[in-house]
């Protein structure tokens, strides 16, 4: 683990120190998956699970499914918005798809508790939705699992969020005064460890928790190699198009083409290319999702 | 156009055919460059096909035994069973295998270059990396070993999500509950037994009557028996109309007959073609055919001179046991080595769940042919290997020339025929009669004894003829 370069505030090593007690007693606070969400995605799974079923079980939770179906009428999966319940919502949109709606609604800012960063969390969030979308598409070019990539994409950068929140809590703990850019890079020093914790924790299939395990060195990600390429590559994908312009260290066009991940993945520039061609489509569902 | 880098031979391709001309053509002394566009090598052999499926089917076959030894063990797998978890050692083979190769490679001087080749003349093939950069590399002895890949039929959408190929099948995240097959080839039927002997419900859907048509129909019979007591559905003379996923739980298979087949994805294993398309052969000269394939002469050159052709690009049969020798005699008849004899008859395996193999030609194909040939069939419950392991569902046929002395083709539907074929292909190579394993001592007690049953048969069927004549 790299040490992070915070010793110029006052308590800033004190607090880095009390951050990897607590990550290595386990103690930290991962976040409730909404129960439902976890059902959700548990019962999709399930093929013998069907859709009545589905349906009750995200009316149990209001605002999930007020959520669901609103992204389900959107313009991008019905365009002349006309589903009036769950159920016909699960007809048309199948089962995968309402379960990632419904993962994707579930995993948003009102899990965390990080006052002074809702805008941060609510960034990554974007950012992890939109990986998970350019991955699905990764994933179908390259012939790899098509339904991992989803979650892996989505879940990659997980830690993050939950790190912030418990470096919050500690320094209010410490009455310790913390600066932004002490912050993040506390942040980027314990959210790959407190990720993992997360989906295990979440119960997530064991591709999903090898994929945050690497996701820094994927090249150590044996099994889980391929995968943890594709939800890399998904995030380079998402930092390109979330990036405005003026932003600092944003990706040019050419860059993410060059990106070396995308070459380890056995992706020709005129094929990384053809995956780029899917941006309205890949825009269009992440507007659908965040609505 | 960069400054050519010059070779005595070009191979293009790392597969079982590629590699093996690469290693003869070094090992005679010519300076060889291997081109391959995939960071791995090995083609679909290694890295998609052969290996990675049976290693699947080891465990299902791990799988079967138990559920059909339920006195000894109450066996079932999860619900939610990843399908990665089934597929063990496979990295460990992969990685092993791609250490083999490179130090192979790398002995014997081939060097090799990782990026997409495409041809400029018939002498000049430009390198791309995958980064980019450009290369042109020159010779008057290039072989193309470029592989297939699976034929996407324009009216099955292929998603790779819930509708698959064979390049893409073993990617599924979980054990589907149902599959359908699409297809009555080795690749379909290797797959769906291996996946119903896992506890997947398989429907295989065909336009033809009998999968694995180029058998014997008392082969294949036994093949769907075990298929179908395993609980698979075999659906022959059957068309499909239309095929979609459903969008919410199912991927609908609509046939000719009216019915409908709903299973949670679906394999489509519709044949293979030509891997050409970045190749640009007709900057060469060349062309497909009208099967897709490239043609070539019985010394494997392609209809430009010092253009060579091996492997899945030249159509059946389509195995990596051919490719390698193709590959290595194209090699030598290129750079005019000589190649040592070569036997045109090899075996097909099939790894279905039971296997299947078979040297030489069927029953039917020698009646056709030859009129009156001899036939004589060992079943394995009748040999008491088979009793004692219970590998009761098989059997071995050979087939003799009118004359009941002159072997013209075996066939083994069982467990270990991939195996048991070599010792007929021993026989058929070095022109034995059939008497050969009637007067050898094999081990007691083995499946292999049922070549003596089924050559006793013809004996006995011969003495009878002759005694008539
Ligand atoms: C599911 C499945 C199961 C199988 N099981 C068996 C089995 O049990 N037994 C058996 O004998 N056979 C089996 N086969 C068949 C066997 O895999 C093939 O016959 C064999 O791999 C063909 O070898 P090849 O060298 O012709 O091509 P490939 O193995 O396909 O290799 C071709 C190589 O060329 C490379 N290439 C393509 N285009 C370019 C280019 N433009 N530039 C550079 N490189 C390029 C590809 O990346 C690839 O690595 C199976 C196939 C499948 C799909």
């Amino acid at each position: 683990m790299t040490s992070a370069k915070v010793s110029p505030q006052p308590g800033a090593a004190a607090l880095e120190r009390a951050m990897e007690k607590l990550v290595n007693t386990g103690a930290i606070d991962v976040p409730m998956l909404p129960e439902v969400a976890g059902k959700v995605v548990r019962l999709a799974q399930d093929a013998d699970s069907d859709a009545a079923e589905l349906a009750k079980l995200i009316q149990s939770d209001q605002i999930l499914a007020g959520h669901v179906m609103r992204v389900a009428n959107s313009a991008l999966y019905t365009p002349n918005a006309s589903l009036v319940s769950l159920q016909q919502a699960i007809a048309r949109l199948g089962m995968k798809l309402i379960s990632e709606i419904a993962l994707g609604a579930s995993i948003n800012s009102s899990l965390f508790n990080a006052p002074g960063y809702d805008d941060h969390i609510q960034y990554v969030i974007r950012h992890s939705l939109l990986s998970g979308l350019w991955a699905k598409e990764i994933a179908r070019a390259c012939r790899r699992n098509v339904e991992a990539a989803f979650l892996t994409g989505l879940l990659h950068d997980i830690g993050r969020p939950v790190a912030t929140q418990a470096i919050i809590t500690k320094a209010k703990k410490l009455e310790i005064p913390i600066q932004k850019p002490v912050l993040f890079a506390l942040e980027n020093q314990f959210q790959r460890t407190i990720g993992v914790k997360v989906v295990e924790q979440w119960e997530m299939p064991s591709t999903v928790v090898e994929v945050v395990r690497y996701f820094d060195d994927y090249n150590a990600a044996g099994e889980a190699k391929n995968q943890t390429m594709i939800a890399c590559a998904g995030s380079l994908f998402a930092s390109h198009f979330m990036c405005r312009p003026g932003d600092e260290g944003c990706m040019t066009r050419g860059e993410l083409i060059g990106q070396a991940v995308l070459g380890d993945l056995d992706l020709y520039q005129d094929e990384v290319e053809e995956i780029l061609e899917k941006e309205d489509v890949v825009k269009s569902a992440m507007e659908a999702l965040s609505a | 156009m960069n400054t050519p880098i010059a070779y005595d031979m070009l191979v293009i391709g790392s597969g079982p055919a590629g590699q093996k001309a690469a290693v003869e053509a070094a090992r005679s002394g010519a300076s060889v460059a291997l081109i391959e566009k995939t960071r791995k090598l090995g083609g679909a052999c290694v890295q998609r096909g052969t290996i990675p499926s049976k290693t699947l089917r080891e465990n299902a076959l791990r799988v079967r035994n138990m559920r059909m030894n339920a006195q000894l063990s109450n066996f079932k797998l999860a619900e939610d069973t990843e399908l990665a978890t089934l597929i063990t050692r496979l990295n460990n083979v992969l990685n092993a295998h791609d250490e083999y190769m490179r130090k192979q490679l790398e002995r014997t001087q081939v060097n090799l270059i990782h990026g997409r080749a495409r041809f400029l003349s018939p002498q000049d093939v430009e390198v791309e990396s995958v980064r980019g950069e450009k290369q042109t590399y020159s010779s008057g002895h290039i072989l193309i070993a470029t592989g297939s890949h699976p034929r996407k039929p324009p009216d099955i959408p292929v998603d790779h999500e819930h509708l698959f190929d064979s390049d893409s099948i073993l990617s599924m995240m979980y054990l589907p509950k149902s599959l359908t097959v699409l297809g009555g080839g080795v690749i379909a039927s290797e797959y769906a037994s291996i996946f119903q002997a896992l506890g997947v419900s398989v429907t295989m859907i065909d336009k033809y009557p009998h999968p694995l048509g180029f058998l014997d129909n008392d082969l294949t019979q036994t093949f769907l028996n075990d298929f179908t007591q395993m609980g698979g559905t075999w659906k022959g003379n059957t068309k499909v109309t239309r095929c979609y996923w459903n969008g919410m739980d199912a991927v609908i298979t609509e046939c000719d007959d009216g019915t409908e087949v709903r299973s949670e994805k679906l394999l489509c294993a519709a044949g293979r073609v030509a891997n050409v398309k970045e190749l640009e052969i007709s900057n060469a000269g060349l062309q497909l055919n009208e099967r897709g394939l490239i043609d070539v002469d019985d010394q494997l050159e392609t209809q430009v001179r010092g253009i060579y052709a091996a492997g899945d690009v030249i159509g059946p049969p389509s195995l990596a046991s051919a490719s390698m020798e193709q590959g290595r005699r194209a090699a030598c008849n290129s750079l005019e080595i000589t190649s040592g004899v070569v036997h045109s008859v090899i075996p097909a395996g099939i790894y279905s769940i039971p296997e299947l193999s078979s040297i030489g030609i069927s029953e039917t194909q020698a009646r056709e042919k030859f009129g009156d040939v001899f036939v004589g069939v060992a079943r394995f419950d009748e040999i008491a290997r088979g009793q004692i392991s219970g590998a009761l569902n098989g059997m071995l046929k050979i087939v003799c020339d009118t004359d009941g002395k002159t072997i013209l083709g075996i066939m083994i539907v069982g467990e270990g025929a991939t195996e048991l074929i070599h010792i007929g292909q021993m026989a058929l190579i070095n022109n034995s009669p059939v008497d050969i394993f009637v007067e050898t001592v094999f081990n007691f007690p083995t499946l292999a004894e049922a070549y003596r049953a089924a050559a006793l048969e013809i004996i006995h069927q011969r003495k009878i003829n002759s005694s008539r004549s």
